[in-house]
Order: C-alpha cells, then structure tokens, then sequence
C-alpha cells in the first residue's frame, strides 16, 4: 500500500487548446478513499487514467508512495483499475479473468488458485467460477472485475464509474459494499464519479473538478458546510444549493423586507456591490417577513416536503426550493416569505464565484 | 388461434419458392450426381447404365492420377490457408494500429478480391513466366534486375512442388480479404479490454497472444472455412495459368476432363463427390459450432 501524489500533473490533449487536466495538485494518504467527483468533461476520468499509466502526463509528475511514476508503464505500476464497463476477458472463464495478473506474474498455480478463491468468497462468487462473462449478470460482471482489482493486493486501487452500469437499487447495495470492502482491505483508493451522492456516501475525502480545475478537496462534511466556491455549492447537495445575488446594504446583504446580517469584515472582500449568497433548502423558514415567493410545485417524499418556488430578486425569476415538514407546509399558489435560520449563510464573490465567509 | 395458423401458413408460403428452388437445383442434383457415381454410366448415348454400387470410388482410390490430385491440393490448401491467414492478420493489425490514410490502403488490399481468379490466372501467368535466358520475363525479370538471382525460380514449372506457385496469385488474391475480416474482428475488441490486460501487467506482445488472438478465434474459425473452400475447389485459376497439365492436376480439373472431355458420366460424378465430401468435413462442423455458440 501506498499513498498517491499528483505534482502540478497536466494533460493536453493532442490538438486540444485547453488542457484536460490543469496543474492538478492532490495527495493521497496511504489507505485513504478518495472520490475525484464533477461534471462530465471535467477531467475526472483523464486524471484517473494519467495515474494509471493510460494517459500520457504532459507535464508535472505522479508519484506512487516516494516512486515518481510518470514515465513508468501501467503493467509496472502495481496498480489495479475497475473500469466502468468492466472489461472482462470475454473468453477466459471468472476463475482465469481473476487470475489473469498472477498468471502474467508468474505466481504458481496453487497459489494462484487460493487467491481467486480467498476473493471470489469475499465477493460471493464462488459458484460462478468456471462461468464465462457472458453467463452472468450486470451486477456479478461488476464484482467480477472487483475481484481481478483485489486478487493482486496492489499498491492502489482505481474505479472508473464502477457502478454507473448498475440499476438503481444495485447501485445503492454496491456502494455500501465497495466502502466496508475498502476499509477492510485498507488499500488506497481512487474512485471517479459523476454522481455527488456516491461522492458523499463512499469517501473519506472528496476532490471536486471541473474544467480540468481542483475546485475544493474536503471531507464530505467540510465540502457541504463550507464549500469553497460558488460550482461546488451548486455541485455538491441534492437538491441543490440555493443561490441568490443579492445587493450590500448597510449591516448584512437585503434579503427581501429584512436585512440579512453579514460581518463588515466579509462583504468589504467582495469585488462588486453584490453578492451571492448561498441558502441549503433544509436552512429556508416560512415566516411573516423576509424573502417573497411563490410556491409552484410541491413534492412530499414522506420523510421530506420540498417546496419548489419562485422569488422576484432585482427584477429577475430565481428558482428556489425549500425543504420543510412533510405534514405542515404551504400548498402550490401560496405567497410566502422566507428567512434563513442559520446564522452564517454562504457567501461568494460575484465575480470571481470564490467563498467570501 | 386461427391468426397464429394463417401467419403460419403465409410464412411457409413466402420462403417455399427459395426452398423448391433450393431443393431441386442443389440438393436435387447433388442426390442425382451421386446417382449417377453409383452407376457405370459412359458415353453420350448410355441409357442402359448399371448400378455398380461403390466401384467407382474404390477404383479412384487406386489411381495415380487422383493421388497427384489430393497431394496437390493439400500442398495448394496448406500453403494457401497458411500464408493467407498469416499475412491478412499481420496487414490487420499493422492497419489496425492506428496509421495514416488507413482507408486507401485498406482499399488497396481488399481490391484484389473483386477481380476474376481468370483475370489473376492471365496477369500472373506472365508475371510468374518461367522462361529463361533472353526471354525472361515477369518477375523472374525483375529478380534478375535487382540482382536478386536467387529468388529466380520455375514458379509453377518447379517439379513436385508447382502448386506453391499457383498458391502464390491465390494469396495476392485473398489475403485482403482475409484482412478485412481480422480487422473487423480487431475493431469489435473495445479498447478497456486492452487497457485492463495493460494493467494487468500485460506486455503488448502478451495483450496479443493471450486476449487479442483468444478473441479471434471465431473470425479465424470463419476465414478458414471460407478459404478452404476455395482451395479445395479451386479450378479456374489452375487453368488460366497452366491449363490442363497432369503436375498441376486437382480433383476439380480431373473431374472436368472425366466428364467433358473423356464424357466418363460415373467416374466425373464419383469425383464430384469426393470434392464435396472434403468441402463438407470444413463447412458442416462449422455450422454446428457456430449454432451451437448462438444457442447459449
């Protein structure tokens, strides 16, 4: 096992005009699972495979541990990659696709066959040893080429979307299961996602891209208390963050009837006479003053009511959604006011989008 | 109920003339063809044939001339299938790794394929000339201007040994074909399956040998049939190039000359079969294979 480095790591792809990946620069703590997680087209997948060994670095350097990997082949990386269609070897059976690696390594035979079977028992394969890829479900392919990562014992784990070809509830189960198996296992792993859910559920940190760029790496706690900047308040939270630019006014930021209170000390940072101010649904209260809306649409989840509604900020529609009591809530057509009940909301620079408080 | 039987009856109704045809113009004459091997029929006006039961095909069993046959064809077939297989999977993957005006030159491989093994036989029979001293011509004559002498050669004339020349335009002809169907087998691998063997600790010699050649078998199993076929059959082009010589005979030249020539009715029909019993040992267990593998 091992920790991972990226050193100001650049990709450009050939005839591209903008890097793929930008001067990415992120550690990985020996054991640690980390979620590279952001919107398609953000570099998620392209850092995954420059670690791997599949993309070239065009700059920077990778280190695995203290060994600087840049220029080494993945075959010499010790590394072991999930990829999202699973890749299996299509005419070797679940035994042989497992044990493809030792085979190459040239580990004995008995030996070969006692690791297949330790992982197949971990994963519950077991009876499907001698079957072909084709002869098994979407869920068992997936465990299947789990199970070629673990039979190696490398350095470092590597999961391209490993759950994106699962239904729904499969996912979910997955999930839960990748996460104690990697804390049981203790090897460093990288997962890439596009789903912030996942992200949140199976990390210890999360890195955010987009556009190439590192947003914000945290905890999954630390990214949606105090996300960095306006993209990942926006990214990360499901519903989203609601996000409102609103004009500086003596004392806090003008929220409606009432002013909302925000220290001198930050809204003196902002570059404009606005900012944007960033409101979870879950800190929104229906009360007599505050800010305007109308109530469009409401959805109740049981556990949850969501109101999805609308407020006229500076001449504009703005799309807020408030969750509140499933049972005792305001219905569709409502005009109410609403106030935040947290005493520190987000607050970001309207320009630059970074986080101000 | 009464729908289900009516689309019944009209599907049956739409394939009945392909399978009349069918079963007349092939089966038909192959059950009539091996009839007429089971007789001793000879001449133009023979209606009193006798059934002779399997004579006929002991007596070839015995004789010199199909013994030449069936060495020939397996040095034709062996060379043939060989070379051809060797060279369209080599052209594949060279094409396959990602080269500059990939389609011109896929173009100019699979080319040969659309021209008659008649049109071959007359070009190569001059490049493959075997005339010596001052009449060199063909290829010989480009050896010789090379000074490359010693690859100067009988072609075809060679003794024993002839049907390598003749395998030579054969291979010109289909080894693009055969390249064209390695490609698509190459194309239809998806690259994370390399990727993963890569990181599995696979060389790119190894990627090769242990997932990309497993993976096409089947294309291979395809190429063969469809090259033995051909080799096994193979008339034409023996007679554009060389015409009806005993050093260069096949059982479908031999047949040709029983039937047509000598009109020995039974013995042409006994050879016949014998060419379709040898495509059958290739084609059949293929079939049954490949049913098989759609089945599951």
């Amino acid at each position: 096992m091992a920790s991972v480095k990226f050193d100001k790591s650049t990709r450009m792809y050939p005839g591209g005009t903008k890097p793929a990946v930008d001067q990415l620069e992120l550690e990985i703590a020996d054991g640690e699972f980390l979620v590279l997680v952001g919107p398609s087209g953000c570099g998620k997948s392209t850092s995954l495979r420059m670690l791997a060994g599949l993309e070239e670095v065009n700059d920077g350097a990778i280190y695995i541990g203290d060994r600087d990997v840049t220029d080494v082949a993945p075959k010499d990386r010790d590394i072991a990659m999930v990829f999202q269609n699973y890749a299996l070897y299509p005419h070797m059976t679940v035994a042989e696709n497992m044990g493809f690696a030792l085979k190459i390594a040239g580990v004995p035979k008995e030996e070969r066959a006692e690791r297949v079977l330790e992982a197949a028992r971990l994963l519950d394969l077991e009876d499907y040893l001698s079957r072909k890829p084709k002869a098994l479900s979407g869920g068992q392919r997936q465990r299947v080429a789990m199970g070629r990562a673990i039979v190696r014992k490398p350095q470092v784990f590597l999961m391209d979307e490993p759950l994106s070809n699962l239904d729904a509830k499969l996912r979910v189960q997955t999930r839960t299961q990748i996460a104690s198996l990697q804390k049981r296992l203790g090897v460093t792993t990288v997962y890439v996602t596009h789903d912030q859910v996942e992200a949140m559920t199976m990390g210890d940190r999360v890195a955010v891209l987009k556009d190439g760029l590192l947003q914000q790496v945290a905890s999954p706690r630390e990214l949606y208390d105090r996300p960095a900047n306006v993209f990942v308040a926006g990214f990360i939270g499901s519903p989203a963050m609601n996000l409102m630019q609103l004009p500086i006014v003596e004392g806090g930021v003008q929220f409606g009837d009432v002013v909302l209170p925000v220290g001198k000390d930050v809204l003196d940072k902002a570059s404009g006479p606005k900012v944007t101010v960033g409101i979870r649904p879950e800190k929104f209260e229906v009360s007599e003053h505050g800010l305007p809306a109308t109530i469009d649409l409401v959805e109740e989840l049981g556990s949850d009511g969501f109101l999805y509604g609308r407020s006229q900020i500076e001449g504009a529609d703005v799309n807020l959604i408030i969750r509140t009591d499933p049972h005792d809530h305001p219905m569709a057509g409502d005009q109410i006011h609403l106030r935040s009940t947290a005493e520190e909301v987000h607050i970001f620079d309207t320009e630059s989008g970074e986080r101000l408080n | 109920m009464i729908k289900s039987m009516r689309r019944h009856w009209l599907s049956i109704a739409l394939i009945s003339p392909s399978l009349i045809l069918l079963g007349v113009f092939v089966y038909g004459f192959i059950g009539l063809n091996i009839n007429i091997s089971l007789t001793d029929e000879v001449g133009l006006n023979n209606n009193d044939a006798n059934f002779i039961g399997f004579e006929n095909y002991i007596k070839l069993l015995d004789d010199p001339r199909f013994h030449i046959d069936i060495f020939n064809t397996i040095v034709f077939s062996l060379t043939f299938i060989g070379v051809t297989l060797a060279l369209g999977l080599g052209l594949a993957i060279l094409i396959d790794s990602k080269i500059p005006a990939e389609g011109f030159f896929r173009s100019v491989y699979l080319l040969p394929m659309a021209v008659s093994f008649i049109v071959t036989g007359v070009v190569w029979r001059w490049l493959m000339n075997p005339a010596t001293g001052e009449r060199t011509s063909g290829l010989n004559l480009l050896f010789d201007v090379m000074g490359l002498d010693f690859l100067i050669n009988q072609w075809h004339l060679t003794p024993t040994w002839g049907m390598l020349g003749i395998a030579v335009p054969a291979i010109w002809q289909m080894s693009g074909y055969t390249m064209a169907l390695f490609l698509a087998g190459l194309r239809g691998i998806p690259e994370e399956v390399k990727e993963a063997a890569r990181m599995d600790g696979a060389t790119e010699f190894g990627i090769y040998r242990r997932v990309i050649m497993p993976m096409l078998k089947p294309v291979a199993l395809s190429a063969v049939v469809i090259l033995a076929h051909i080799s096994l059959k193979v008339f034409d082009l023996i007679i554009a190039i060389a015409g009806k010589q005993i050093a260069l005979d096949v059982p479908a030249i031999y047949m040709w000359q029983t039937t047509f020539d000598a009109y020995n009715f039974a013995r042409g029909a006994t050879l016949a079969t014998y060419i379709l019993i040898s495509v059958a040992l290739f084609v059949i267990p293929y079939l049954i294979v490949t049913n098989r593998k759609e089945k599951v």
